[in-house]
């Protein structure tokens, strides 16, 4: 569905991601971690087409150099992350804006009564439809990253991008997003690409992982075969393994139920 | 209150701000009489006997109606163009102002006014027409420039280019009124904007200006919307961002360009129509422009009746007024409801 041949990519002239070779299929969730300055969200935005690339990325066989603006954002939808709000609208009117391309050639790109119904679908698919009418101004960041993954939603897309979806959320919400975009990729055939700094949550989400590291990709694959401690403790630069460890002893310290917990594993 | 009603409400205020433009004055004028003289000019309907033969006839119709719809159009064309100059640039303080077009419109007008330059055809249309070009013609090589050293065309790069064009372009406009100090006053009263002795001609070449520039930005009132989120975010939803920003700019620039070029600079009301507006009828942009039409005209219509009326009969300067009533106006409004919130 969506390959990458040799892709680079970068700024100014300057390449951050160097020859990335992969490929997609429906239904299918891949997670892009490493550390900061890898070019994580470069290689999000050289899908997305918001930079330029050298190599070849193709939607359903099609290189998207040859397609138009509107073909590419009909088949990618980006959720990018929460930016400043320079004038408020109520949370109907935002994830309404998702069905732009839907509405486009009729008069005054009026909204159709199909659009209304897919835009209630997606409030409802994120939990905000019973909030519709509050203006996004007034919400918490959690909820604004609610309302943004539903105007994405909103735009029918078989592919989305995310880059770091699950900041601003809070525990539950973070885990709810990540069950709604695995089963919105494995029930609706639709492909998820997104970059995580939390390993579990990417672990949890994805089917296949990149891990990139200087811009190059230090390994790629089954989710499963991918993750192995010494690889993480050397992208990231780190003893991770030891850290994650660290950070259920903590809890082993004031909570007996994860003490008896580790105790098993151990 | 429901949006519906409020758009209502609006209208209703514009068309009784009309009457009190057009009845108010050394001499008034009851609205039923407004009614009868402009039914009689359109649809030659028997004027009423008490006003037949009188000078509120021809007060009305030669003088007060084309000023006031003048005024209406003038100050809901700023009002509009701001609107959108704010989205675009997604800065709450842009306006046409910032990428030159006073700058533009008051050289053009100092050169016709210094030298006494006239278009054989255009005759006492020479000014609007040469301020309107000039206007127009400073937004374009600010933006081309900002496009040459920017190829994203990144808001900052716009304004900041803006302003250095517009201060560039008022650095020439000081030297012509320092050098021909004999046109100096009327240089000085021209950049105060005024709608007195205004016709219909002025009025008969605005309307369709105004209301072929307001339905076209009608039509990209969903791109506007989207924009105000980030370029980046518009360009993945499928906007041709780029192309989208040229037309809107080069759009709101001549909207404001051709209303400045019939009555000389009048600034502040690109400022606050939006903002009032925004906070009254929310941000889309759907009805952020029809109502900034409204809301700019109608108090574009009061501050002249205030400019004419307050030390009649001699005039204010209508671009002082807006400022004298919008300011209190404009803090009243936006940090009432910002407390409220």
């Amino acid at each position: 569905m969506l390959t990458l041949q040799n892709v680079s990519a970068g700024y100014n002239g300057i390449d951050v991601i160097y020859n990335i070779s992969l490929s997609v299929k429906e239904g299918e969730s891949l997670c892009i971690i490493g550390p900061n300055g890898c070019g994580k969200t470069t290689l999000i935005k050289a899908i997305s087409g918001i930079i330029s690339h050298d190599g070849i990325i193709k939607i359903d066989g099609t290189d998207i150099n040859n397609m138009k603006r509107e073909q590419v954002a009909k088949k990618i939808a980006v959720m990018s992350q929460i930016s400043t709000i320079y004038f408020s609208y109520s949370i109907y009117e935002t994830v309404l804006l998702g069905r732009y391309l839907h509405m486009k050639g009729r008069t005054f790109k009026e909204p159709s009564a199909r659009d209304r119904e897919y835009t209630d679908k997606c409030l409802k698919a994120v939990g905000l439809l019973n909030i519709k009418h509050k203006q996004i101004s007034t919400l918490s960041g959690g909820q604004l990253q609610r309302v943004y993954l539903a105007r994405t939603l909103a735009q029918e897309p078989s592919i989305i991008l995310l880059d770091e979806p699950t900041n601003h959320l809070d525990l539950k919400h973070q885990t709810e997003l990540i069950d709604f975009l695995r089963d919105w990729s494995k029930y609706e055939g639709h492909s998820v690409i997104g970059v995580m700094h939390d390993l579990n949550l990417a672990t949890k989400l994805s089917d296949n992982m990149l891990v990139l590291d200087n811009g190059n990709i230090a390994a790629y694959g089954n989710t499963n075969d991918v993750i192995s401690s010494n690889l993480l403790n050397e992208v990231y630069d780190m003893n991770v393994t030891e850290y994650m460890v660290d950070s259920l002893r903590h809890w082993e310290s004031f909570d007996s139920y994860y003490k008896n917990k580790l105790r098993k594993v151990n | 209150m429901k949006l519906k009603y409020k758009i209502i409400l609006s209208i209703i205020l514009s068309i009784i701000v009309l009457m009190m433009g057009v009845g108010l004055g050394s001499v008034n004028v009851p609205p039923s009489h407004i009614i009868s003289v402009i039914s009689n000019k359109i649809f030659s309907t028997p004027l009423p006997a008490e006003i037949q033969g009188t000078p509120s006839v021809s007060i009305i119709w030669k003088l007060r109606l084309p000023r006031a719809l003048l005024a209406f159009l003038v100050g809901g064309a700023v009002a509009v163009s701001g609107s959108v100059m704010q989205s675009v640039l997604k800065n709450p303080l842009a306006s046409s102002y910032t990428l030159g077009v006073s700058s533009g419109a008051s050289l053009g007008a100092a050169i016709v006014i210094v030298t006494g330059f006239n278009i054989p055809f255009l005759g006492l249309f020479t000014l609007p027409v040469t301020g309107l070009i000039f206007g127009m013609v400073t937004v374009f090589a600010a933006v081309k420039f900002a496009a040459m050293m920017d190829k994203n065309l990144e808001t900052n790069t716009i304004i900041l280019v803006g302003m250095v064009f517009s201060l560039f372009v008022n650095a020439i406009l000081t030297l012509i009124m320092a050098i021909a100090r004999d046109h100096l006053a009327q240089l000085t009263y021209w950049q105060m904007g005024s709608f007195s002795l205004k016709d219909w001609s002025s009025v008969m070449i605005l309307f369709p200006l105004v209301l072929v520039g307001i339905i076209i930005l009608q039509s990209y009132t969903k791109e506007m919307d989207i924009m105000t989120f980030g370029e980046e975010q518009a360009f993945t939803m499928g906007v041709d961002v780029h192309k989208i920003k040229w037309s809107l700019l080069s759009l709101s620039a001549a909207l404001t360009g051709s209303a400045i070029a019939f009555v000389g600079v009048i600034g502040f009301i690109d400022l606050i129509a939006p903002h009032v507006v925004r906070k009254i009828f929310g941000s889309n942009h759907r009805t952020v422009i029809p109502m900034s039409m409204f809301f700019g005209g109608s108090f574009m219509v009061i501050c002249d009746l205030v400019a004419r009326t307050i030390i009649s009969p001699s005039e204010l300067p209508v671009g002082a007024i807006t400022a004298l009533i919008g300011a209190p106006f404009f803090a009243y409004v936006y940090f009432s409801r910002r407390k409220g919130v």
